[in-house]
């Protein structure tokens, strides 16, 4: 029969793709934890002390900045799911009254269109303890007040975190935008004739539906703060000290110091340990909930 | 539990629904609009300390209005500022971030919408499980792959080349953007890819002539996508870029991070601004297209 | 010439196995209608035809090309979709033109077919306008011009006519009708529709669970159905069938014990007294009043009654059962629920089954 070019081209156009993926993705992946198990320094040296292997987990372990990292992580992470809260009391709201919705939902959303890198600048200058918006308070006469939060490592934390709820509000409040629009309409008209407070509709009745939405919003969460690092390099550059290091922050560092490969490799590993755990259990509960949708759909 | 008593037995209620949404209406405005305020703080004080002369800075009122509108700083940012080691403003940054933004997209778009309409249209074995892979790598975080990727840039003979940095833009965008694509795709009546199949049976001319004219809507919200995710984007092109190849974002970032001596805050914001007006352009005037990629990105990311 | 030939098909979708050695024959020029209940396999068996899917058995000829394994393209077909398929960022021209871009045929020859289909189907001012822009009506013919533009050897059409209304469908049927005339090529056409099966076909195959239950021209399709499938299936209303015990001479019993004269009825082998039967009895056929060589006459109450205008049909109570019987509005139009009525049935429209196999006798 010969070859039949109908069958194999489709296959040669998902080559490159294949090899893509194949390349950087899977045997890139596999190359890093390879090299976490060495102990490669300047270059790789791919020879594995089997009487050790996790070497250089141990050290990253024990090492004071990725503790700090791995601590900051979750006080982000706990801080950005404020986002998610604003982002649907703001949905909420525009969804309500419905009045003015184009020009809030473009308020809200542009500081996702921004480098975050400019995002770091525009707060850094806010945060300016001599220039910013302590000054402007202290003018006011509130000299009580104090925003010299980036100057400070038991702080600085916060101000990262209202940086980036600033930016990730918006995008948060259009998923829940459309999540609450995809609610059908019938659903208000009933719960109004039971005579139930709005507030309990919401609560009982909405955001359990939106359950969705929500695991969307969590997965979205948990990715953006374990790849956050634009923004630190911005604002706070790690500082002061190392109060303000992240895993991605300090894995780049690691990797960009030189002479420690192996250790930059397990840190990038750790990196990924922490998503898949992370995410696993989101994703599937995702996919679990979109089947069920579905099945109760018909 | 509730404060509405239930009316009588008998008598047919209506809540007075003017007072009580009028009044509700308000207070959410309120609160919208304080919130809008919030949102706009940052770029309003971007904005006015970046036609202020240093000397109104230092009096440290923030929210002021400049005195005198200057373009000083905003020209200086563009043409002088330093970054680094070089001073030449940022006008060189924008002309790498151009240079490697159109490599980009031309790549990342064609690779993946040709990968999503095969996986989505043609029936090929293993295209689920590639799905599923494609699914995974989206999550993937990019440090674990970063070494590797410079390893075989470096043998590519492209790294800190604007190549090097447009191809990890194609290979790190590719994976969600071929899910968008073949969602996209899938949608397509089946019969309409069963017609053309036996009128023409090429893979690339019923691509070409019938598919890509019916996919308008999904390439402008992924060209938006790109344009400011790779616009916006830091870490790969201060990773793959070296010293020839830097972005915009990486020229600002080394400007306001490594002045030395007195910081000229009106410079950096102009600078700060210079970065961010394109994406903000693309938003205002596209805003719509923006908001449909984000929804496209995030429910199948 | 291009005889359309299916031998030993064997379809399956994983384990489940959807057609089941399946064979079949259809002659140039014939208008081959596949007719059964929905899942039975018909848009699969065109699917196969057609290339769109892969056979996992069998071997499907065109004239004497085994085209088994050949593109889609390549097998010298047309067909018309049930969505008509229009590519909609295409203009009409445009939709027929990529019909025939795999041809290379010259350009002149390309302006001269598509000018041809236009004239054929009259859509010669449609020619620049999009699929959007039609009526259905109007992309029903364009979907058919771009099948005809292609000479195809073979014309496929799946369930070209149901997205229509009643009215554009009865033209629609007639128009294709017509075209087969003039132009005679061959069809394989898939309905659900029994009215489009008979007035159009040159041969009806009636399919069911993946197996053909009978393939011939549509009267001997109505009136010699095969099987209980067949005889049942055919015919709007459907065909009663009553139980039957065959008995010496010639003669049945049917189960209320009434007579039923067989001896009309060309056997192909007369069954032996004791034998279980189905008597199968069109309702049109049934006479209120009428001539006296009757195989059973009853006198039955009427159960129910429906007027459509042209005919009456009369719900019959036979024992449990429920007879029906067509009349004419003129014979019955006295008749109210609860009245007794005469009906007999003639002794050379009898359908006899046997009970077992459901073969006809
Ligand atoms: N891709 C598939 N995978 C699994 N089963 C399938 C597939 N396509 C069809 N089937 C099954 O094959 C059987 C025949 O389907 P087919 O579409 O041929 O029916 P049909 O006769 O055209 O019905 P209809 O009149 O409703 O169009 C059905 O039971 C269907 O469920
Ligand atoms: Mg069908």
């Amino acid at each position: 029969m010969g070859i039949r070019w109908s069958r194999l081209t489709p296959q040669l156009a998902l080559a490159p793709a294949v090899a893509l993926t194949a390349i950087a993705f899977i045997g890139s992946i596999g190359w890093t934890i390879l090299l976490s198990l060495t102990s490669s320094r300047r270059l790789p040296d791919y020879t594995i002390d089997w009487s050790d292997p996790l070497r250089q987990y141990r050290r990253l372990f024990a090492d004071l900045g990725w503790n700090i990292a791995l601590s900051n992580l979750i006080i982000l992470a706990i801080g950005s799911a404020l986002a998610i809260v604003f982002g649907f009391v703001l949905a909420a709201m525009i969804e309500r009254e419905r009045r003015g919705e184009d020009f809030f939902r473009t308020v809200f959303l542009y500081p996702l269109a921004i480098s975050l890198i400019v995002t770091g600048v525009a707060w850094r200058w806010i945060f300016n303890p001599s220039l910013g918006i302590e000054s402007f308070f202290h003018s006011l006469g509130m000299t009580w007040v104090s925003f010299n939060w980036l100057a400070d490592g038991r702080t600085a934390m916060y101000a990262i975190i209202l940086a980036s709820v600033w930016q990730s509000s918006g995008f948060y409040m259009a998923l829940m935008l459309a999540g609450l629009k995809a609610i059908n309409v019938e659903i208000w008209s009933a719960a109004r004739m039971d005579g139930v407070a709005l507030w309990r509709v919401y609560l009982e009745i909405i955001i359990p539906m939106m359950k969705f939405t929500f695991l969307t919003c969590a997965i979205l969460l948990s990715l953006g703060v374990i790849k956050a690092y634009d923004i630190i390099v911005a604002m706070t550059n790690g500082g002061p000290g190392q109060s303000t290091w992240l895993p991605a922050y300090f894995t780049i560092k690691a990797m960009s110091a030189k002479g420690n490969l192996a250790f930059a490799s397990a840190a990038a590993a750790m990196m990924l340990a922490i998503t898949v755990v992370v995410f696993l259990p989101l994703v599937l509960l995702t996919a679990w909930q979109q089947r069920a949708r579905k099945g109760a759909a018909g | 539990m509730t404060e509405t008593s239930s009316p009588p037995a008998g008598t047919v209620m209506f809540p007075r629904p003017k007072k009580r949404i009028r009044g509700r209406s308000i207070a959410i405005l309120v609160f919208l609009t304080m919130a809008a305020l919030f949102f706009c703080i940052p770029l309003y004080v971007l904005v006015t300390t970046s036609f202020k002369t240093m000397d109104q800075i230092r009096e440290g009122a923030i929210f002021s209005l400049p005195e005198v509108w200057t373009f000083e700083a905003w020209r200086y940012a563009w043409d002088e500022a330093c970054s680094g080691i070089t001073c030449e403003g940022l006008k060189r940054g924008f002309v790498n971030s151009l240079e490697i933004l159109f490599p980009s997209l031309i790549a990342s778009i064609a690779i993946s919408a040709v990968t999503g309409y095969a996986l989505a249209l043609w029936s090929v074995r293993w295209a689920g499980g590639f799905l599923f892979l494609l699914f995974l790598c989206a999550f993937v975080p990019f440090q674990i792959i970063m070494y590797p990727l410079i390893v075989i840039t470096v043998n590519m003979g492209i790294y800190g080349s604007i190549w090097a940095v447009a191809f990890i833009h194609t290979v790190l965008a590719m994976p969600v953007l071929t899910l968008i694509f073949r969602n996209y795709y899938k949608d397509i009546p089946p019969d309409i890819i069963k017609a053309a199949v036996m009128d023409n049976g090429s893979f690339w001319r019923i691509f070409i002539e019938i598919i890509l004219p019916m996919s308008g809507n999904i390439l402008i919200v992924v060209l938006i996508m790109q344009i400011t995710s790779i616009w916006n984007d830091y870490l790969i092109g201060v990773t793959f870029g070296g010293l020839g190849a830097q972005p915009m974002t990486v020229n600002l970032a080394n400007m306001v991070t490594v002045t030395t001596g007195t910081v000229s805050y009106n410079v950096n914001m102009a600078a700060a601004l210079q970065t961010a007006i394109p994406p903000l352009v693309i938003y205002f005037v596209l805003g719509k297209f923006f908001v449909e990629g984000i929804a496209a990105g995030a429910v199948k990311g | 010439m291009p005889r359309v030939s299916f031998e030993h098909i064997v379809k399956k979708f994983g384990e489940v196995m959807v057609l089941n050695s399946l064979n079949l024959a259809v002659d140039d020029g014939d208008f081959l209608v596949l007719l059964g209940p929905s899942g039975c396999g018909k848009t699969t068996l065109l699917n196969l035809l057609a290339g769109l899917s892969d056979v996992t058995s069998g071997r499907i000829m065109i004239g004497n090309r085994d085209v088994t394994e050949l593109d889609p393209k390549d097998r010298r077909l047309a067909m018309v979709f049930q969505s008509y398929a229009l590519y909609p960022t295409k203009t009409v021209r445009g939709n027929l033109r990529f019909g025939l871009s795999a041809s290379k045929l010259p350009q002149e020859e390309i302006e001269k077919r598509i000018a041809w289909a236009a004239d054929m189907l009259q859509i010669g001012p449609l020619m620049d306008r999009r699929p959007a822009q039609l009526s259905g009506g109007q992309r029903q013919r364009v979907a058919i011009g771009r099948a005809l533009v292609k000479h195809a050897d073979v014309l496929l059409f799946d369930e070209p006519l149901s997205n229509l209304d009643a009215k554009l469908r009865t033209e629609m049927r007639m128009e294709i009708k017509k075209l087969h005339e003039e132009l005679n090529p061959t069809v394989v056409y898939v309905t659900h529709d029994q009215i489009e099966a008979m007035t159009m076909a040159t041969r009806i195959a009636i399919m069911n669970g993946g197996k053909i239950e009978q393939f011939g021209t549509p009267d001997d399709v109505y009136e010699r159905p095969a099987n209980l499938f067949v005889a049942g299936f055919i015919g709007s209303p459907s065909m009663n069938l009553l139980p039957a015990t065959v008995e010496p001479g010639g003669q049945a019993r049917l189960a209320d014990g009434s007579p039923l004269d067989m001896s009309a009825y060309a056997f192909g082998a007369v069954p032996p007294p004791g034998t279980a039967l189905m008597a199968g009895l069109r309702p049109e056929h049934f006479a209120l009043a009428g001539p006296a060589e009757a195989a059973c006459r009853f006198t039955l109450k009427v159960r129910h009654i429906e007027r459509t205008g042209s005919d009456v049909m009369l719900a019959l109570a036979f024992g449990e059962a429920t007879l029906t019987v067509r009349a004419a509005p003129a014979d019955a139009g006295h008749l109210r629920t609860g009245d007794p009525v005469s009906v007999q049935f003639p002794k050379d429209r009898l359908n006899l089954f046997d009970a077992g196999s459901g073969r006809r006798i």
